[in-house]
Formats: C-alpha cells, sequence, structure tokens
C-alpha cells in the first residue's frame, strides 16, 4: 500500500548521495518482517524514475533480517 | 512527508484544527521530500563500516569494491529514515516535558473515540489528557474528545492513511500538554500502514472490537507484532455476535506472545476501571523512570 512513497523516498536518498555522479543500481536490503512487497516497489520504481534524472538507475535487492528496511548500497557507473 | 505513503498525491494537503478556536493550519511542508533542504546533517551515524563485522553485512564482504560497472559505496540509510528523525525528537520532547504519549492504533470503528471520551470522563481530575485526532477528513472526532472535557487537535491527513511523526510534533507544540499529563495520539483507523511509522510514543496500542471478530491479529500481524497492549472492546456485544474471547486472546499471542489484553466495554463502563488503572500506572512508571 506504501510502496509509492517508500519508492519516492529511495529515489531520495540516491539523488542525495549520487551528487550528480551517475548510477548505475541501488540496493535495497528489506527483511521477511519489513511489510515491504518487492514487487509492488519494483513497479512503483519504474513510476517514480521514469524520465527523470534517474530514469536508468536499477533497483535491486539483498536479504535481510527481521524488519530491515535500508537502502544497502548504492553502484556508480565506470567514469568516463 | 505524507507522501511517504502510497495513497497520498503529491498535492495532498495535511491540516491541522483546533477545536476550541476553529482554527486551521496547513502542514504540508515535506513535499519535495528534503533533498534541498536540511538533509546534510544527521547523516554521520550509522553506516556500515563502523561496526565490520556485525549483520549489517552479511552477503557483502568487500564493500568498497569496483565491480563491473564503477564504485559501489555502503549507505545503510534506512529508508523511513526521515521520520525516524522525526520520531526521535519527538520522543525526547515528550520525556523531557514528562509526557506520556501512547498511540492508538485500529480499524475504522473500532471504538478508538469512544474509548477515549470514557478514559477522559474517567480520569478526569486525576490525569491531565489530550489528544491528537488523525482523520483523513473532518474535525468530528476533536470536537466528541473536546465535549468530553480534554483538549484536542485534530489533524486531517487528506489522502494520507496515517499519522507521521513530523504532523504528530506540530500538534504536540499546539496543544503543549502538561508534565505528568497522557498525550493520546488517536491515528487514523487502518491496521496496515500506522505499523510502519514510529511517532515518538511511549506505546502503541491497538483497539479491536468484538464485532470484527477473532482474527484481526493473524489477519494484520505487522501491527499487532508493533503494539505492547491490546485492548479488545465492545465486549457488551461479544454474546450477540458469538465473539470467542478465547480464540482472540490465542490469536494475539500467536503474534505477540509480550502482549497484555484488556476487555472493556466503553459504551457501558465493563473494564474501564482495569483500563484506567493501566494507564495510570503506565503515567507514574514514566515519570520514576525519568527522575
Amino acid at each position: 500500500m506504501h510502496e509509492l512513497g517508500l519508492a519516492r523516498n529511495i529515489a531520495a536518498i540516491v539523488r542525495e548521495h549520487a551528487r550528480g555522479r551517475a548510477v548505475r543500481e541501488v540496493r535495497v536490503a528489506i527483511g521477511p518482517l519489513a511489510c515491504v512487497e518487492r514487487q509492488a516497489l519494483e513497479f512503483c520504481w519504474e513510476l517514480v524514475t521514469e524520465n527523470s534524472d534517474i530514469g536508468n538507475v536499477r533497483l535491486g535487492f539483498v536479504e535481510a533480517e527481521g524488519d530491515t528496511f535500508v537502502v544497502r548500497e548504492m553502484e556508480f557507473m565506470e567514469d568516463a | 512527508m505524507c507522501g511517504t505513503c502510497g495513497c497520498a498525491d503529491p498535492n495532498n494537503e495535511v491540516s491541522m484544527t483546533d477545536p476550541a478556536t476553529g482554527q486551521k493550519v496547513v502542514l504540508n511542508g515535506g513535499h519535495d521530500h528534503g533533498h534541498d533542504h536540511g538533509h546534510d546533517h544527521g547523516h554521520e551515524h550509522d553506516h556500515g563500516h563502523d561496526h565490520p563485522h556485525d549483520d549489517h553485512h552479511h552477503g557483502h564482504d568487500a564493500p568498497h569494491v569496483h565491480g563491473p560497472g564503477g564504485e559501489i559505496i555502503p549507505l545503510e540509510v534506512a529508508v523511513l529514515s526521515k521520520n525516524d528523525r522525526f520520531a526521535a525528537q519527538n520522543r525526547g520532547w515528550f520525556e523531557g516535558r514528562g509526557v506520556v504519549a501512547l498511540n492508538l492504533v485500529s480499524s475504522p470503528g473500532a471504538g478508538k473515540t469512544t474509548l477515549l471520551e470514557a478514559t477522559i470522563r474517567a480520569l478526569a481530575g486525576k490525569i491531565p489528557v489530550s489528544v491528537i485526532e488523525g482523520d483523513q477528513m473532518t474535525a468530528n472526532d476533536a470536537e466528541r474528545i473536546r465535549a468530553a472535557g480534554a483538549r484536542a487537535i485534530q489533524i486531517n491527513t487528506g489522502a494520507g492513511c496515517h499519522l507521521e511523526a513530523d504532523m504528530v510534533a506540530e500538534a504536540a507544540r499546539a496543544l503543549d500538554p502538561e508534565p505528568g499529563s497522557l498525550l493520546m495520539i488517536e491515528n487514523v483507523g487502518n491496521l496496515v500502514c500506522p505499523a510502519m511509522f514510529d511517532l515518538g510514543e511511549h506505546m502503541k496500542i491497538a483497539v479491536i472490537s468484538t464485532t470484527e471478530g477473532e482474527d484481526k491479529p493473524i489477519k494484520y500481524p505487522h501491527m499487532f507484532r508493533a503494539v505492547d497492549l491490546v485492548v479488545i472492546n465492545k465486549m457488551d456485544l461479544a454474546a450477540h455476535v458469538d465473539f470467542d474471547e478465547a480464540a482472540c486472546r490465542a490469536n494475539i499471542a500467536e503474534v505477540n506472545p509480550k502482549a497484555e489484553v484488556l476487555c472493556l466495554s466503553a459504551k457501558t463502563g465493563d473494564g474501564m476501571d482495569a483500563w484506567c488503572a493501566r494507564l495510570r500506572e503506565i503515567v507514574a512508571a514514566a515519570g520514576e523512570s525519568a527522575d
């Protein structure tokens, strides 16, 4: 139900930490008790990033425990 | 910040109404998602490399590697960190003032407002009570609370399905609860989203009613796992709706073995003494731990 807003928060975190560098993928750690539906979040990620400055950033998932719900890491594009 | 919830559109209006004055304030602070203001502070903490061998790093042996793409940087930023920061501020504010804040959650119609009205009357002259009312629309509930004899602020979340910590911060400052008092936060009726949003409360309390059936706790386990106390309301109707109290208690225990359970009827007053006694204990215990 709240995945769209969660996707917006993740997008804000990506923008804040990228500081203009091109990002390939952001990886989010989600625990089984986090109350977050991966497929819904993936769907919302596309909606949120489509045609934006982070439109090509992939959303990846990392296994986690309990109610963990954090942006774990970000992978940048190779510096040209 | 109500954009955090999927059911809020970007133009959604969040407002706060004081029924005593009729004054309405639009809160909508955070719809720009904050990435252009005030976002650099507070990020010096909890980056994963401060504690290299804990469980934050399973599956990642080398956080700073250069993969097939470019550099990978570890972040460990909680997706709800903005709300969590506001919640931590609220918690400090409440504790500093000796105010005990309780976050009441339930589905719509479980009787939260009726329970609050009865509680305010029962505690009159014993513990000062003020109330933050959360609903999508109308100030009806705050009016009811005010008529029952307590100060109340209504927050209307518009399309939003839950209260967030920054809304509570604004409302709490407007209410200005006195030391030693109880601040009841009546969340938006919803057993899903409010579980994710810490408001800085001392304790979450779930209210369910006999008319909803015994299986709410196992249908909405996230919420029932997040609370310390469950109130089963409308016990006066239990016999008419074939409510099985033992089954309901077993369901609560299944998802949250530590949860306390109190059965009552806010309408008839049965069980209200035990509930009010428990509230007084909670306030007294919080006061002692603060000393």
